[in-house]
This record gives C-alpha cells, structure tokens and sequence, in this order.
C-alpha cells in the first residue's frame, strides 16, 4: 500500500548451527513464511543481513542467489510445487540439471527408490496422490545433497496418516544425509521432533 | 532440462499450439500472397507485352531501314515485320470489299498468339505463326460478304491467295479498332507479288522486336537516337491490357489480406505468448527455487521459442508454397502466359513476419518469465512484472506498420487498417469500459443468472474492456476483408453481366436504321440505342492552332475522332464539370470526356474549332464527363447538341449481345447489309469474365485462410480469461451452483463481450471500409446496412459460444480437480 510500510518481522538475531534440526511455529499471520523466504533467499531483506556458511546473502543479486540455492539448498513445500508438465523422475531431475550433473539420472532414480516410488518414476503429479506427491518433492529436495533443506508446512495438505509417514521419511533422510533442517509449521507434533523449536509471534521471535 | 523436452511437455497446455498455429498462418499467408502477387504481376507484364505483340515496336509511314533488324539479331533480340495497308480484295470479276490488310512474316507474333477458326465464326484456335505463303486468312465477316469458303480462291491485286482459314484474334489489334475494313492476313513475302504497295500508298510498316531486357534496353539506347521524323518508337508502357484495372484491385486485396494476416497473427501470438508466460509463472518460481539463474530461464525459453518460430516458418512456408500453387492451379488455364517464378523474396517476408512476431510479440511476455520471483514458491499472490507491457505494445505496433508496409508497399492502406485499428482500439477500450459498467447497474435488478454474469464483467472490467478491444480488432478486419471482397466481387460482375453487349455495329447509313434495329427485335437480340456519328477533327483551342502531325508523341495536337449527338447525358455517364445543356438547344457547344480533356488541356470555357468534312465548326465547352469504359455500351470523347451537328454527314452505330450460338446470324445478317461493319468482342470479352471468375476464387480462398486466422485470435483471446472465469466456476460449483447457472452466466459474460466487440468492429470497420474504397482502390463507397446486425450477432454468437466452450470442462469435471489443475 502506498505510504504506509509494513513491518512483518522484528529485530529477529538467530543462529543455526550445522546439522541442527529448527522448528519455527507461530499461527497464521504471524510472519513465519515471509521469514523462511529470508532464510532461504528466495526474498531480500529491506534491513538485516542472512548469511550462510559465511556467505551474506544480501550481498548476492537474484542472479547469485539462485546458484546459491541451488547448490546448497533444497526445499520441501506445502503445496509440493512439482512441475505438472514433467514426470516424478523429470522433477527429481531438474534441480540436478540445472546444476549441470551428468549423472542426474540416476542419482534421480536412486532417491526416489529410496522415497519407495521406483514403481512411479514415469507418472505425472496429477496421476499421483498428494503423499505420493510429497514424496517426490522430498526425494527431490535431497538428490542435490543441500547443506540446509528448508521446509515449509510440509503436513499442511495431507491427512494425519500420510503426513506422519512424510515426516518419518523426512527426518531418515535428514539423519542419513546430515542436513541441517529449518522447518516452518503450526504442527506441534511435528515440532516436538526437532532439536530446537523457536516460535514467532507477532513478528518477534520467542525460544519455547 | 532442454528446450526440446520442454516443448514437448508443453504441447498439451493448449497456447503453445495457438502460438504455433498464428505463426504458420502469418508465414503462410504473407509469403503464399506475396508469391503469388508476384507471379501473377510476371504474368501481367508479359501480358501487356502481348498486345504489343512484341517487346519494342517501331512503326513508321514508309520503309523502315533494313539494316536494324541484323543489329537486333546480333543483340540477342527477336524480330518480326509487319506491313498494314488498306486494298480491295476480289474474287472473280464483280465480287469484291475493301479490307484491312496485315502482312506478317513467320516470326510474328513475338509476343502473345493469333487465333483462327477453320470456318467462319467457328471453334477458336491458337497458333504461334500466321499464313503461309500464297495463302490468306479471312475475317469472318469476309466469308459472307464475297462468298467463299476455305479452300476458294481471293485475289490482292496481281496476286491470287487460297483461303486457309478464318481470321480470329491478333495480339496487337486492340489500337486500330474503327479504322479500316475487315481483317485479312497475309505472308510478308507475298507482298511484291500483289504489286499494290507502291511508293506514295497508304502503308503502316512495322518492326517487331523482343527479347532479354538489358538487351532490349541496350538496343532501344541504340536506336532511338536514329529515329527520324514519322518513325515512331512504342514499348509496353504504353499499352494496358484491358484486364488490368480488375488485377490491380484484385492484388491490392491480396495485399490488404496479407498485411491484416500479419496483425492477426500478431495479436494471437501476442496474446498465446501472455498466456503462455502466465501459466509459466509458477514452473519458472520453481526453477529458481531450486536453483536456475535468470540467464538460464531465459536461455531456456529462447531455445525454445526458436525451435518453435524455425518449426513454424518451415511450415509456413509450405503452406505459403501450397496457396500460390492452389492460386495458379485455378489459374492456369485461363493465363494467356505462364507466370514466371515468384524467386525467394516471398518466403524471406514470410520468415521475417515470423522472426517479427516472435521478437515483438511472443518474446517480450517470455522475457519477463527470467524475472519472476522464486518467492512465489512460498506466496502465491506474487505478480509477474508487467511495467514494461506498455513498450511491448508500442514496439509491437511499430513492427507492425513496418511489417505491413513493407509488405504491401503502401502507405495508404497501411494507414487506413491502422486508423481502423487505432479507433478500435482507444474509442474501444473507452467505451468498453464504460458499457460494462452501465451493465452493472442493470443487471443489479435482472436474475440471478444475469447478475452473476454481469458482476464478473465488472469485476474484470480493465481486463474484460482490453479483450473486447482485441476480440473487435479481430471481427473488425474479418469484416473489413468481407465488405471490400463483396463490393469489389459485385462491381466486377456489374461491369460485366451475362448479357453484357459483345458485338459492336458501327458504320450503319441512316437510311439502315430503322430495318437493323427490327432485325434485332425479330431474331430477339438485346441492343443499345443507335448512336449518331460524324467523323472530324480537333484543329483549334481557344482559336491557337494546335500541331498537326500525328507522329510527334505529344498529347496536345490535332486529332480524328468520332462525335455523336444528343440532349441527354448517355447512362454511366457522369458530370465532372460545368452543366448539361438544355434539350433542343441551338447554342454551339460540346461536352468532352474527362481524359480526352485533360490530354487536350482544355477546361470548361474554352472554345474548340472542329473541321468536319471540309467544313470548319466551333463549339463551346459546356461540360467534362467521366465514362466507364468497361461498360461495352457506346462511347464517346465528344457529344454534341443534336442540332449543331444536323446538316453534317453521319453514320450511325450500336452493341448488342449475341450468345455463342446464334453466331450464325451474323453470316445472314452481314449478306443482308454488307456496308455495316460487325466488331466482334465476345473471345476477348469471355477471357476477361473467366480471369476476373478466377480472381474471385482466389480472393475466397484467401478469405478463408484470413478467416482462420481471425479464429485464431477468437480463441487465443478467450482462452487468455479462462482460467480465472473456470476459477470462479469451480468455487461456485463447488458451493452447489446449477450447471445451468454456470454455463448461463458464462454465455452472457461472453455473449455480451461479444456483442460490444461486434458493435465496435462495424463501426471501425465501416470507416476503414470507406478509406480504403474512397482513397486506396479507386472504388466507390457505399454504406452496407447488412453489415451492422452481422457484425454484432455474429461478434455475440461466436464469442459467447467460444467462451462457453473452453469453459465446459468446468461444469463436466468435479471442482477439485478443477481447482487443483489451475
């Protein structure tokens, strides 16, 4: 809106170590998603610095910060963000491709044997089930080895059930391929399994 | 991933096929046009060289110098000779006609071919060369006149011929239409033999060249300075072929057909490349997230756009190759020559339209796509960068008045579909505006359905006024192609009808009139009115004697022609200047035909002094008139009032029509009254309709393929608000709303887009319509009524039905999936 700012987040001073896995909980509103795309670099802030790994992401332009994320970042979403147009093992493939790795094929099909989709590779997001879906996207997120995978709601859209089996799966493969884990959700359950659980409220970041 | 497998990917998305599908169809259209105005104006350059009946004549009263025929010869150059002269021709010792003969050698015609039948008035037939020696071709009306049969003996003066054939038609004949007698062709060898070309005769004699043209340039450069007083020089600019005007106009369509194609296809490629982008939002958010750079977005959809562009130019160009082939193949036939090459300059503009439409239209919205925020991943009401459109769109608009120009080498109708589209698009977007928010307040009491519908025409207002401007640009220029295909159709035919006169009777006595004109009552033979005649000349202009020779190649000297008489104004002919004189007037005044006048420079006012026979008359200009000459009725230079032309000797004449069968009558009819000479028009007149039937088939077939293309932008323009109509559907369907409701709301949302763009376009059109007639063809507007409820049922009827198709998946599919595909 012309003329007025809006300040979402406040005087936020958070570290996180390697391996670390962080949950960040607070109700709708209250600033989580817009401090995510901070930590993650997919927004630039108007004041502050984010750095990772010694990198300050402020300092990159959108250019710089995308070959950041791509080599040292992976996301899982709420709403999966598969691309519809290409196969469970296109989509396991893009980030690698775009890295330019020769072996994307099968580093693609060995983590989502490992997701237990090897039966799907060939189908489309629409011909899978929103678990199915999730899958994909984790198998995704870890193929490119990310220093951090930052995930956003990843239980959001999928019942109880599948959304427990996600998170077995996704704290495995964290374990296995020692990722550090920045998660973003108003699951209390899903938070108690991380080391650290940071809430925010209002914009101001509280430690439970 | 690459550009390939991206493509193929996304096939099924729909806009990339419309994308494809304008590219092909501009391609097509813009290089099948252009090949086929090429070709065709091949054609009518060898055309005109065919009623020259060579490339380059030089014609003179005596003996041309011999020695210039070998020069041409070592200059690569065809030649042919030709003597014309006037002389009695006899069969025994009473049965005689003056005729007009034509003395050729075995290389004429250079250009073009004579026809001859093997018995009078009969089947007609081509040929490449004309008699041979010791024989003689008779016209037709010879036959009856002396007769004879072929086979039967005639004698020229010392000489005796065998009668071979009936002399038809000669390419060159068109210029000594009234002068002489009948036509009878002779070998130029047999000249000497006749003995009547004497020094002192009344001759023509003529030299034919033909050949390459810098050659021919290189030769005439030569030979023009040697030319002396009464040698004159003629080259093809000079003579029109009487087809001309009707293929002018013709390619003049084809033109503004292709030129609306370009902005048709512009604005489908334009509008499917938004599309396009828009639904590519998202994929592009994702790449980044995960990692790809701007440059690498970029790359990607620039590959592919390539592909795609070089796939399409490709294609196009076939179908470009297939149209003109299509054209010539319903040509062919009627062509009096074959049309040459049309070279690659065709499929450069057509790939250059495509190259054009991609880097102005299709590239711009796909640009933006490196810049969209990988944000979105998390914030799905991030927008795409759209600051720049307004560039896009003025860069679009340039390519395309450059696009269009360069096509149609012509700014006038560049101008005008550009004023047609500038109205359109600002008035439109105006009225749209305002249109759909009166609509509101309307609708605000009406039923639910309509409510529904109205307020979603609201809601979208800026959106819905810009596609109402797009949707009308697109009905506009379908009808714009419509009105000018009609109205040049018509006026073509109206030239020439069915029963259109194709026999011209001239040279009849007074004394004739009255047993002629109840001849052609008897036998039911449809005529015009008999027109006086009296030959004189033009000595004068206000009292300053003008030149006398007839060799000097000027427009101001004195001149033969024929006058008529009469106190009302011929139908078809229209005053330019001054006034019409009052019937029964003994004032000495003359009324002239507009060229006739303009060659003379002579204006209302000035005074003409005439000699008549022997006597010298003046007379007043009262008037200037405009003829159409196309009308196969009488004309005249110059009238006269009855009275001031009274006591001079006159002939008179008439046209009539004759079908094809009854041509017998003429062989009665020329035994009958043996000083009436007959002029047959019918063979050239027949060429013409057929030509002019063929021209219309093309300009239908190439309606169509614009009409294609104006689907296109129908549907690339729906399916542009689609997704967020089929957004709101599901959300409605899912709240429990009738299929009924839905799909009622949809058609009236649409119909009524429809309707405005309908009401703009005719409007737009019919002012584009009467530039285009008034300023560029030459043609004569008139307002079309029909075009108003056509156009505006026809923009509601196909919108609404367009609109509610692409939506129907909404009502056949549950909203959940719906939801979860957009």
């Amino acid at each position: 809106m012309a003329g007025t700012e809006l300040e979402i987040l406040k005087g936020i001073t958070l570290e996180i170590k390697s391996g670390e896995s962080v949950a960040i909980i607070g109700a709708s509103g209250s600033g989580k998603s817009t401090l995510l795309g901070l930590l993650a670099g997919l927004d630039e802030a108007t004041a502050g610095v984010v750095t990772i790994n010694g990198t300050d992401l402020g300092a990159l332009d959108e250019d710089g910060r995308a070959r950041f994320r791509g080599r040292y970042i992976g996301f899982v979403f709420q709403s999966f963000q598969l691309l519809p147009a290409l196969t469970a093992l296109e989509n396991v493939m893009l980030p690698l491709e775009l890295q330019g790795q020769s072996k994307a094929a099968e580093q693609a099909e060995h983590y989502l044997r490992r997701v237990e989709l090897g039966a799907r590779m060939g189908h489309y997001p629409l011909q899978l089930s929103g678990g199915e879906q999730q899958r994909v996207a984790l198998a995704r997120a870890f193929a490119s080895k990310p220093a951090i995978l930052f995930a956003d709601e990843p239980t959001g859209n999928l019942d109880t059930r599948t959304g427990e089996h996600i998170i077995d799966l996704l704290f495995e493969l964290n374990r296995e391929e020692g990722t550090t884990l920045v998660l973003v959700t108003h699951d209390q359950a899903l938070a108690e399994r991380c080391q650290r659980r940071l809430r925010l409220d209002s914009g101001a970041l509280v430690t439970e | 991933m690459t550009a390939t497998r991206m493509l193929a990917r996304d096939w099924r998305g729909g806009e990339l096929g419309v994308l494809v599908m304008a590219l092909v169809l501009a391609v097509g259209v813009v290089s099948g046009i252009s090949a086929f105005t090429t070709r065709l104006q091949s054609a009518l350059v060898q055309e005109s060289h065919r009623f020259l009946a060579a490339d380059y004549v030089v014609s003179s009263g005596r003996a041309l110098p011999q020695e210039w025929l070998p020069e041409a010869e070592t200059r690569g150059l065809q030649q042919a000779q030709v003597l014309l002269f006037p002389s009695m021709v006899y069969v025994g010792e009473d049965t005689m006609s003056l005729a007009s003969i034509k003395a050729v050698n075995d290389d004429y015609p250079l250009r073009g071919a004579l026809t001859y039948s093997t018995k009078p008035f009969g089947d007609v037939l081509p040929t490449r060369s004309g008699p041979a020696r010791g024989e003689v071709w008779l016209d037709s009306r010879l036959f009856p006149l002396l007769h004879v049969a072929v086979g039967d003996r005639i004698t020229i003066g010392e000489a005796d011929f065998v009668v071979a054939a009936a002399a038809r038609t000669e390419p060159d004949q068109g210029s000594s239409f009234w002068s002489f007698g009948p036509r009878v062709l002779m070998h130029y060898d047999d000249i000497p033999a006749t003995g009547v070309v004497q020094p002192g005769s009344r001759v023509e004699y003529r030299q034919l060249y033909a050949g390459p043209k810098p050659a021919l340039e290189e030769f005439t450069r030569w030979l023009e300075p040697q030319l002396q007083e009464g040698q004159s020089a003629v080259d093809v600019n000079e003579g029109q072929p009487g087809i001309g005007s009707a293929l002018d106009r013709a390619e003049s369509f084809l033109l503004l057909a292709g030129s609306l194609a370009v902005v048709l296809a512009g604005v489908a490629v334009a509008l499917a490349a938004r599309r396009f982008s828009e639904r590519h939002h998202d994929y592009v958010a994702i790449m980044k997230s995960l990692g790809a750079t701007s440059g690498a977005v970029n790359r990607l959809y620039g590959s592919s756009l390539l592909l795609l562009g070089g796939a399409a130019t490709v294609l196009g160009c076939l179908l470009g190759w297939a149209l003109q082939a299509a054209f010539f193949l319903l040509f062919a036939d009627q062509l009096p020559v074959q049309p040459g090459s049309s070279g690659i300059r065709p499929y450069a503009i057509g790939a250059t339209t495509a190259l054009t439409c991609l880097l102005c239209f299709a590239w711009p919205p796909l640009r933006r796509l490196g810049q969209a925020s990988p944000l979105r991943v998390l914030r799905r009401d991030v927008p795409l960068e759209n600051r720049r459109a307004i560039g896009d769109y003025v860069l679009g608009l340039l390519a395309v008045t450059l696009l269009m120009w360069w096509y149609s080498q012509d700014w006038q109708l560049t101008l005008a579909v550009l004023a047609g589209l500038a109205v359109t698009a600002g008035l439109g977007f105006c009225l749209a505006l305002t249109l759909l928010r009166g609509g509101r307040l309307v609708g605000m009491s009406a039923g639910s359905i309509w409510r529904l519908a109205l307020a979603g025409l609201q809601r979208r207002g800026v959106a819905n006024a810009l596609q109402v401007v797009i949707f009308a640009m697109a009905i506009m220029m379908l009808l714009i192609l419509l009105l000018v295909r009609t109205s040049l159709i018509d006026e073509w035919q109206a030239q020439l009808p069915a029963d259109a006169p194709n026999h011209f009777m001239v040279n009849i006595g007074p004394e004739d009139v009255g047993a002629i004109e109840q001849l052609l009552r008897a036998e039911a033979i449809p005529s015009e009115a008999f027109y006086p005649m009296v030959r004189g000349r033009i000595m004068s202009v206000n009292g300053e004697n003008l030149p006398a020779t007839d060799v000097v190649q000027e427009d101001r000297r004195q001149r033969e022609s024929n006058f008529t008489w009469s106190d009302t104004l011929p139908v078809d002919n229209q005053l330019v200047a001054g006034k019409w004189w009052a019937p029964g007037t003994d004032e000495a005044l003359v009324s002239l035909e507009e060229e006739f006048a303009q060659r003379l420079k002579i204006e209302v006012g000035d005074t003409i002094g005439f000699l008549v026979g022997a006597q010298p008359l003046e007379a007043r200009v009262a008037s200037i008139r405009k003829l159409q000459w196309q009308s196969m009725r009488p004309n005249f230079f110059l009238i006269l009032p009855p009275r001031l032309l009274a006591s001079y000797p006159a002939t008179f004449m008439t046209s009539f029509h004759l079908a094809a069968a009854d041509k017998e009558f003429l062989n009665r009819f020329i035994r009958t009254f043996p000083t009436v000479t007959v002029i047959e028009m019918d063979i050239v007149m027949e060429q013409i309709r057929t030509i002019i039937n063929q021209v219309s088939a093309a300009i239908n077939l190439v309606l169509v393929v614009i009409l294609a293309a104006g689907a296109l932008v129908l549907v690339a323009g729906v399916q542009a608000s689609v997704d967020a109509r089929m957004h709101e559907s599901a959300i409605l369907r899912a709240l429990g709303a009738q299929r009924r409701l839905i799909l009622g709301g949809l058609l009236i949302e649409f119909a009524t887009l429809g309707l405005f763009a309908g009401l703009l376009a005719t409007v737009a059109a019919e002012l584009s319509v009467y530039i285009l007639q008034s300023k560029v063809m030459d043609m004569n507007y008139a307002p079309t009524p029909w075009i108003w409820p056509v156009g505006i049922l026809s923009g509601a009827l196909l919108i609404g039905g367009l609109g509610v198709f692409s939506c129907r998946k909404v009502v056949s599919t549950s909203p959940v999936t719906v939801l979860r595909e957009l």
